[in-house]
């Protein structure tokens, strides 16, 4: 694993935990890609035919296809394995964190002494029952545990984890999904110059901190219901010497005034709400941008687009993986809820990116700058894949 | 403050059991964190032999403070995927079969065409 850009609160593990690190990424990446590779080859030789003799027909969608698949003794062991690899990731970070502490909240705590940026804390904020009921990917702790006053454990838990799930290809700032949306934008629309960004569900700031260095004149801001990831992030934020102001908030009641913001982005937020917090959190993105301004929401692509194999790929994770909205978000149609929203539908756009750490920076260029641009591949974070978004300009 | 924050390492939700007995998954997550020790040992030894080469001799503060440069690294991660895929032999050939059912499918339909002529 190529090492991770070095910041004040990040945790120096030792010679072995380095290793078991590296190794646990390792045997993920195989385990998606190697065993994860013959699914298809599994779904098509035996299972799909075992199930058309059976029934007559193929099946129609991606429940039949999991049930199917997930009788499957291969689809089984793969399975097992995946669930396996990404318990083991937080296995392999938890130990270093015990052992940073409690010094590690001690830095976060001076790191915002004379901040460049900002935090407002707010204890009327709630974590929400989508957030809580699960450990979200398995992530023990949640995003939001907090063990003592000033506690960060679990945004160092998180930066880490990130890291180590996409063995390190999320690039050394781990912001890849962020830092190809920016300079997407940047590119395809050269007149959009935002004053104010602001940051929906941003933990730890991976995503949001490029949009620092794309847009320099730009405030940054960006919020978040659990305080241990803020807290991280603003010490992480201002260890970068980069200035950005993280706010205690719930995208469903956002307590910023009307039209004060130019870009309402977030990244791989919405598959962990449910269809009722989305439709408030876009009302809320619709009532905070200025005319002209752009929502954009980078996420899990549609399965409605796929054949019942991919969507059964892809929504593996909102079964096995504690992603309980995984499944309801990417069967949305989003720009329906958009238009719901009340944006107009000619102001729907889609962002459909190579990642900026992946591609030459030329072909990075021509897929911003082309009229289209197409998913060759659908897959997870870590592997060669297209990020995508999507977004609309507000009227105005 | 309290001297010690303790990160329970169990995530809350219910593990999912994939075979028909559970006792497989337990097996299997059992193999996996074996393998990782074994990896996790192997770099440790590797760290040795480095040290020694260089030095001819070591302490253990010099093992723990040995950190791999990229193409150490790269060279172990090399050996590492060699390694999964030794261990994981049995369920790469599974898929390896599967490709071969597919070029017979090919073969099929080729000498199908070539009856045909």
């Amino acid at each position: 694993m190529a090492p991770q850009a070095p910041h004040d609160l990040l945790i120096e593990p030792t010679h072995d935990e380095f290793a078991l690190q590296s190794y646990v990424s390792a045997l993920r990446m195989f385990t998606l890609q190697e065993i994860g590779g013959g699914l298809r080859g599994v779904y098509e030789s035996r299972v799909k035919p075992s199930f058309e003799q059976e029934r007559g027909r193929a099946p129609t969608d991606e429940h039949e296809v999991r049930h199917a698949m997930m009788a499957d003794p291969y689809c089984r062991t793969w399975s097992s394995m995946m669930r396996s690899a990404q318990e083991m990731i937080w296995d392999s970070i938890i130990p270093s964190i015990e052992r940073a502490q409690p010094d590690l909240n001690s830095r976060a705590a001076s790191l915002a002494q004379k901040p460049k940026g900002s935090m407002t804390l707010d204890p009327d904020v709630e974590v929400p029952r989508y957030v809580s009921a699960s450990d979200i990917h398995l992530m023990p702790g949640n995003y939001y545990s907090e063990r003592d006053a000033g506690d960060v454990s679990q945004g160092a838990l998180y930066d880490r984890g990130v890291y180590v799930y996409a063995g390190g290809h999320g690039g050394p700032y781990g912001d890849s999904i962020g830092r190809s949306l920016a300079q997407h934008l940047k590119i395809r629309f050269p007149d959009f110059q935002p004053e104010r960004v602001l940051d929906i569900g941003c933990t730890v700031g991976h995503n949001i901190l490029p949009f620092v260095d794309v847009y320099p004149d730009a405030e940054v801001h960006a919020i978040d219901v659990s305080v241990p990831v803020l807290r991280y992030a603003h010490g992480r934020a201002e260890s970068f010497g980069k200035p950005m102001h993280l706010h205690q908030m719930n995208g469903e009641n956002m307590s910023f005034e009307d039209e004060s913001f130019d870009l309402v982005m977030s990244v791989v937020t919405f598959h962990e709400t449910s269809r009722t917090a989305m439709k408030n959190i876009l009302a809320e993105c619709r009532r905070v941008l200025k005319p002209g301004g752009l929502m954009i929401h980078m996420e899990l692509p549609r399965t409605a687009d796929m054949d019942p194999f991919d969507a059964f790929y892809i929504d593996w994770d909102s079964y096995y993986n504690n992603e309980p909205f995984y499944q309801a978000f990417t069967s949305t149609d989003l720009k329906a809820a958009y238009v719901d929203a009340g944006f107009k539908e000619e102001n729907y756009m889609e962002v459909m990116t190579p990642d900026i750490y992946a591609v030459p920076e030329d072909t990075f260029e021509a897929a911003a700058s082309g009229p289209e641009n197409k998913a060759e591949r659908y897959g997870r974070l870590g592997e060669s894949i297209h990020w995508t978004g999507w977004g609309a300009w507000k009227e105005g | 403050m309290s001297d010690e924050i303790k990160i329970t390492p169990v995530n809350r939700g219910k593990r999912p059991a994939f075979f028909d007995d559970p006792a497989i998954d337990q097996l299997m997550a059992i193999v996996m964190a074996m393998s990782a020790e074994m990896s996790v040992l192997y770099d440790r030894v590797d760290t040795i032999e480095r040290l020694l080469d260089k030095k001819g001799t070591l302490s253990r503060d010099d093992i723990e403070a040995f950190r791999p440069d990229q193409g150490v690294e790269d060279e172990r991660n090399g050996r590492r995927n060699d390694y999964i895929s030794r261990l994981f032999r049995i369920i790469r050939e599974e898929r390896e079969t599967l490709v071969a059912h597919d070029k017979m499918d090919e073969y099929n339909a080729l000498m199908d065409e070539l009856a045909k002529s």
